[in-house]
């Protein structure tokens, strides 16, 4: 049986994958249609997705500032200096 | 020169398109499927010369998936991206133990994506990105 203490922990890890799955969708389509690969757009209408993607860009940074560690299970989370050190290596 | 093949492994039909999409673009050859059991049949049945694999799949999972490959000869030797949702750290670290040759977290740049694949398949890097004059037919 799932814990309230369990279903809290494991909601950063629920929340991270479905934004990611729904950002990394915005983003392959704008790009998509920025790029010209489903016809050429007006010069307005690559602005406005531009606009799209640099909004989609944002809320990614947010996503990963905010869930930065949080999203690990229980008892697997690194400390920062951890982390830092494992992406240097 | 034939087009190098390319399995996406993912149940989010909409990522499998949009990788169709950018990746016939670049002239490759895509194949898909959408839960762990049918990925390994399709690598089976395209002998494909990159796979694309998503970690949260049904009837496994991605990890599933590159063991099952592993377990094959000709299947063993294909270079696997992984493309995931999941949390970073602890998944990159048992993606790399389990054979992939590289791992990038959800959403993914397609420039980073692409040039992860060229470096997957020995190819040159790309010098510039992709339009309608590179697109393939439907």
């Amino acid at each position: 049986m799932t814990t309230p203490t369990r279903r809290t922990a494991e909601l950063p890890a629920y929340l991270s994958h479905e934004l990611r799955n729904s950002l990394a969708c915005i983003q392959q389509f704008g790009s998509i249609l920025v790029d010209g690969l489903a016809g050429e757009l007006s010069g307005e209408q690559r602005e406005y997705v531009g606009i799209m993607l640099e909004n989609a860009s944002k809320i990614r940074g947010v996503l990963d500032s905010a869930l930065d560690g949080a999203e690990q299970p229980l008892g697997e989370c690194p400390s920062k200096i951890e982390r830092a050190s494992r992406l240097e290596t | 020169m034939d087009s190098r093949k390319i399995l996406i492994v993912d149940d989010n039909a909409d990522i499998r398109l949009g990788m169709h999409l950018r990746l016939r673009a670049n002239q490759y050859e895509t194949f898909f499927a959408g839960d762990a059991f049918s990925g390994v049949a399709e690598a089976r049945k395209h002998r494909p010369d990159l796979i694309i694999l998503d970690l949260g799949l049904p009837a496994g999972d991605g990890f599933t998936v590159m063991e099952r490959l592993k377990q094959v000869p000709f299947l063993a030797v294909i270079p696997i991206i992984v493309v995931s949702a999941r949390e970073g750290l602890s998944n990159q670290k048992r993606a790399y133990d389990a054979g992939a040759k590289a791992f990038l977290q959800k959403p993914v740049n397609d420039a980073e994506l692409l040039a992860v694949i060229r470096q997957a398949l020995g190819e040159p890097a790309a010098t510039k990105r992709p339009t309608l004059d590179n697109q393939g037919s439907v």
